[in-house]
This record gives structure tokens, sequence and C-alpha cells, in this order.
């Protein structure tokens, strides 16, 4: 037994069969008990601080920090991309969602705002579109967009999530989405100030 | 496993030494405590009492007709303690339900009791402290990220442009901490053999 699972088992991430064998090995190892309460008790003090505000996790970054933060995430990822290019060539690698910088202007738009009253979903057709999204964006820092699937009222399945991106005015930001690469079903875009606990934008996309 | 209750407890237990039931309870109540406190929905008090029971029925057995498979020992626990865990809401869903009906207490947050909110509020300070200590609001960020959002590792590593290994370090210290806390301001568990025996 190992940290991870102990993490898992806490957060209530293990079948009903390991959970049981996770537990019997608890009951007969004291010590390995004790660590798995401490974990129980630390995720229950953060729910308990978290109850009232968020405010005590979050404390302004400064811009020079997180400027290397962004530094080192882009260098990580263009790492990651580098090595993924080379193991698994250009055809296996079709992101669903990628930067708009210099993309042609002929790609078809769509612009998704937060309107109050507006429930339905924007349509997606079986093509790559320029999303344009409406929001007050402080351009000094990065956004990460991510893309998930809808399944049911509860549960959302994670399809693609993009770091790093800039706004392209203090009320627009851009990203290409090639929904041809998408199955047929609702999504939601959330758009994240990244290294911050500012509220996430969030959208709703149907793709027929 | 580190410890297996296996045949000369168990005899031991059968003869009546009493010694050998507290090393019983020693051993077992830990684990115990962690299965219940899942299923207990942080109510303390009846987490303490379903303990105190499962030791209870765990001895009867082994006083009288005892189990077939003394390794088994460990499982035939938490399996008693899972039922009883399960008898214990079923009961708790009938009370409530009767209060609705007279439409008494509905401001009361009947999953909790005071012990388990003092509980809550100890581990609370502890988490507190933690955060005030930590230099980095990266690091609180990251807490929240994993304890709070349940966001993935991978993802959190991406967000803050870490390791794997470089973040469960920063997991690993403040686990220390958190524990080191609590103990120095007393906030860890009472020993129930003292109230058992």
């Amino acid at each position: 037994m190992n940290q991870e699972k102990i993490e898992q088992y806490v957060a209530g991430q293990l079948g009903e069969a390991e959970a049981e064998a996770f537990e019997a090995y608890c009951v007969a190892n004291p010590e390995f008990a004790k660590q798995v309460e401490f974990e129980q008790r630390l995720r229950a003090g953060m729910a308990e601080v978290a109850r009232g505000s968020t405010a005590e996790f979050v404390r302004a970054n400064h811009p020079l920090a997180s400027r290397f933060a962004m530094a080192a995430t882009v260098l990580l990822l263009l790492g990651a991309g580098f090595i993924g290019w080379h193991t698994w060539g250009p055809a296996a690698i079709r992101p669903v969602l990628t930067a708009a910088t210099d993309a042609p202007q002929t790609i078809p738009a769509l612009r998704l705002a937060q309107v109050r009253g507006m429930a339905d979903g924007s349509a997606l057709q079986n093509a790559t579109v320029r999303v344009e999204i409406v929001g007050l964006f402080d351009t000094e820092y990065h956004y990460s967009v991510e893309l998930a699937r809808l399944r049911g009222a509860k549960h959302a399945e994670n399809v693609a999530t993009l770091y790093g991106q800039r706004p392209t005015s203090p009320v627009t930001l851009e990203v290409l989405l090639h929904a041809e690469r998408l199955r047929p079903g609702n999504y939601l875009l959330r758009v994240r100030k990244q290294s911050t606990d500012e509220e996430p934008l969030e959208f709703d996309v149907v793709k027929n | 496993m580190d410890f297996i209750p296996g045949g000369d407890l168990t005899r031991r237990i059968r003869e009546g030494d009493s010694s050998a039931e507290g090393e019983l309870i020693r051993q077992f109540e830990p684990g115990l405590r962690v299965l219940l406190r899942r299923r207990t929905g942080g109510d303390i008090g009846l987490l303490e009492d379903l303990v105190q029971e499962t030791l209870v029925i765990v001895l009867r057995r082994l006083r009288g007709a005892g189990i077939e498979d003394p390794d088994r020992l460990a499982a035939f626990a938490a399996q008693t303690a899972r039922n009883l865990a399960i008898a214990s809401l079923r009961k708790v869903e009938r009370q409530r339900t009767d209060i609705d009906t007279e439409a008494t207490d509905r401001n009361a947050d009947p999953g909790r009791s005071v012990e388990g909110r003092v509980n809550d509020a100890e581990a609370a300070l502890a988490v507190r402290a933690l955060l005030r200590e930590l230099p980095q609001s990266r690091d609180r960020l990251m807490l929240k990220r994993f304890y709070l959002d349940d966001h993935d590792k991978k993802d959190i590593c991406i967000e803050f442009g870490l390791t794997e290994t470089a973040f469960n370090q920063a997991l690993s210290r403040a686990r220390k901490r958190f524990r080191q806390i609590l103990e120095e301001r007393g906030f860890t568990k009472r020993d129930l053999l003292s109230t058992f025996l």
C-alpha cells in the first residue's frame, strides 16, 4: 500500500472491492491506519476552512513569479509536444483546442458571451471554428481553456485543456476549436485565469 | 501485512487473557476509525460508538465460538464495522423521516454532531496554521486544487509547472506539518482503550 492508494481511498476513488481490501489492510496495520486518518482529517480540515470562503488559499501572485511560472509551463508544454511529435508522429497528434495566434481570418468565428437568460448552448458545425470568448480579461495573465464533454447532469469528462493563452484584448480571448474531431454531444468550455482562484467563465456548446 | 492477529492472540482471548484483548483493541482501533469515519459523515460520536460496538462483537466472538480462519480476523472486524455502519445509517434515516414529519429541528445540520464539528474545527485550525506558514501562494493554491477542486495531479503539475515528484514532495511536506501542528496542539484523538476496558 502506498500514499497514492491512501489519497484515492480518502477521495473516494477506489472501487468497492478495492476499498474493502484497503480497509481490511488498515484494520490489520494500525500505523498505516493512523497515516490514513491524518489524510482524512487534512481533507476534512481543508473543506471546513473553505466552507465560508476560499480566500485563505489565495494571495495575490507576484507578477514576476507568475511570469516565470508561465515560462516554465510553456517550456514544459513545448518539451512534451516535442517528445510527443517524435514519439507518435504528426498523424497521431490531433488536438481539439489550439492557439488562435496567426490563424487565418477566413476561419468561421463563434462568439461566446455570458448573456443572462441565454440557457441554450451555441451550436458547433463539423469544422474548425475560431472561438471568440467575450469577458473581462487581464492581459498580464495567461488563461487555460478546457473543454469537457457533459454526461448527464453532473458528470463532465475532460476532452482537452489548452494552457498559457493570452487574451487578444481586455475583453476577448480566442482559441481554435477543431469541432470536426468531436463526437456529437453537449460540451462545457471553461476559461480559467491561471495560478489564481478566480471563478472560471463557463459556456455550454453543442456538437450536433 | 505488518500484523496478523493469528492463532496465538485468538487463543489467549478465548482463555480470558485481558492483556490479549487490550492488544487486539490497540491493533484494530485505528483501522476501524478510518473505515467508520468514511461512513459516519463526520459524526465523531457515532464513529466512537460504532468502533466500540465492533470491538465488543469481535471480542465476544473470539471469547465464544471463535472464527474459522484467524488470519481473516482483520477482514472479519472490518466487515462487522461496515455492517454496523449500514444498520446505523438506516436507523438515522428512519429517525430523520420522523423528525421531518413533525416539522422540527429544520435548521440543524443532522449529518454532523457537536463532536464532529469540534473535530473538523480542530482540523481546520491546523489547516489555517499550515496555510499561514506556507510562504508561496502557489503551494496554497496547489493544496486547494488537490483537496478541494479534486483536480488530477497531472493537470496540477502542468498548471504550476512542476514535476510529479516535486508536487508529491510539496504534498508530503504539507501533510507532515499538518500532523505536527495537530500533535503540538493536542488535537490528536483520545485513547479509546482507556474508556473501553
